[in-house]
């Protein structure tokens, strides 16, 4: 069994030197994880947006189902599309299992109800006068929609941020429905779980630093966006 | 513009009741009422952001007939509202008195143009570049109501625009209120206090538990004892 140091100075040599088949692992992690979160993010800041500003009879229960799916294990979300999307699921006929698709709507269900948890406590903090404001100025309800996001913008990147982290790191569900295929449905969180289960801990290594860079760039980049005044749209 | 039998009632509490009022040009309104008598719901009700129960409006002589949506649409394209706290977008002053001009989709040059006269027009070229956190409430009052004069609405709504304001700043402000009245611009504001002394009132409305007590000038006013009488 490798050291530990020797473990992380081998994950360094294939971070440094290009490694193929890290970086490729790398590329599907974040292809997937991107287009999850860039597929969810209106959707939820609608619901979001809903939730915080309209009433309407059932609200509180679903501003509580959201609360409760926040804590959703993963592994049961992959379970559950596992059984809908196999052969004989009631979506068997879509093909979509063990493929980039279906670890895709894992991750948009896994990021969905925080996105629309946090987006509804940073919309309801907000002042209701931005939406009347902007209403009274001329605005459309969609433009004043975009101003109140805008005036929310602090709270909602915090939401982003913590979406994006729990979806790039996750396994059960991209392992279940993506069945961890080289080159294919590999992604970090699930090339971590198979080098340790083979004991090479280099790449294992290697892989969680990325995550570890990443976790540390998107708050930097929360900690400049939130320090930084911008112009209103 | 006109509105009719403005009724509006909340949790089977009756706010206003058959309330009809009409604006023209250059006309500034004094609104009186205690706590709670329904002065912010009327403007607002004006404003097109709350529905009241029953309501008719009339603009230029025509009765519009048309459903709540197609009338509140109609106010709003027609008033602007201020709340007793205005609401000023995170941006620059600037960026904020553009906003509107900016929904009305003008060029940048001619936004550019219509805020730099307004803000010199009204001495606060100095804060153009500020960003609105930083000003004071009395500054932050005056660009409120510059972004809503910039649109020129035929009915600019004021909610209590001096209250709790040190008396240069209310000065400042009362000053720029009169000026906007100067400009084809019909005004309502509210207030507790009926003596509104700096003000070219044109008339002077009461409400009372929702109900219109009295009409007139500002000199005729009808202080606590004469509208225990009206009640």
């Amino acid at each position: 069994m490798e050291t530990l140091g020797d473990a992380s100075r081998q994950a360094l040599y294939l971070l440094f030197t290009g490694d193929k088949e890290l970086w490729t692992i790398i590329g599907i992690s974040f292809t997937v994880s991107l287009r999850a979160i860039l597929f969810a993010t209106p959707f939820a800041l609608i619901c979001a947006f809903i939730l915080a500003y309209i009433s309407f009879p059932g609200r509180r229960l679903l501003i509580s189902l959201f609360n409760t799916a926040l804590s959703i294990p993963a592994v049961v979300v992959g379970l559950t599309l596992y059984m809908l999307l196999s052969r004989v699921g009631p979506l068997g006929d879509l093909r979509l299992l063990f493929t980039q698709n279906a670890m895709i709507v894992g991750q948009i269900v896994l990021c969905f109800p925080i996105l629309v948890a946090m987006g509804h406590s940073a919309l309801q903090a907000t002042d209701r006068r931005a939406w009347e404001t902007a209403l009274t100025l001329g605005a459309t309800p969609l433009r004043a929609l975009v101003t109140v996001i805008h005036e929310t913008r602090f709270g909602l990147t915090a939401a982003l941020v913590a979406a994006f982290g729990r979806i790039i790191a996750e396994v059960g569900s991209s392992m279940m429905v993506g069945g961890n295929i080289l080159n294919h449905t590999r992604n970090i969180p699930t090339a971590i779980a198979l080098e340790t289960s083979k004991g090479s801990f280099a790449q294992g290594i290697a892989l969680g630093l990325v995550l570890l860079l990443l976790a540390l760039a998107l708050n930097l980049a929360l900690t400049t966006i939130q320090g930084k005044g911008e112009v209103a749209p | 513009m006109k509105l009719q039998g403005i009724n509006f009632s909340r949790s089977g509490r009756t706010i206003l009741s058959d309330i009809s009022l009409q604006f023209g040009i250059r006309e500034l309104t004094l609104l009186t009422g205690h706590n709670g008598s329904g002065k912010t719901t009327l403007l607002r009700i004006l404003a097109g952001l709350l529905k009241p129960d029953s309501a008719a409006l009339e603009l230029d002589g025509n009765r519009l007939t048309g459903g709540w949506l197609r009338n509140r649409g109609i106010l709003r394209a027609n008033s602007c509202y201020l709340h007793q706290q205005p609401y000023l977008f995170d941006a620059t002053v600037f960026d904020n008195v553009a906003y509107g001009l900016r929904r009305r989709g003008l060029n940048s040059s001619a936004i550019e143009h219509l805020v730099g006269e307004a803000l010199e027009a009204t001495a606060l070229s100095h804060l153009r570049r500020r960003r609105c956190g930083e000003l004071s409430g009395g500054e932050k009052q005056r660009v409120a109501m510059l972004r809503a004069w910039v649109l020129a609405p035929r009915l600019l709504l004021l909610d209590e625009p001096v209250a709790n304001m040190d008396k240069p700043s209310r000065s400042k402000c009362l000053a720029l209120i009169n000026q906007m009245q100067c400009d084809n611009i019909a005004v309502v504001l509210t207030s507790h206090d009926p003596q509104q002394g700096e003000l070219q009132i044109s008339r002077h409305l009461h409400l009372y538990q929702g109900r219109m007590v009295s009409k007139g000038s500002s000199k005729n006013s009808p202080d606590d004892n004469s509208r225990d009488e009206i009640e």
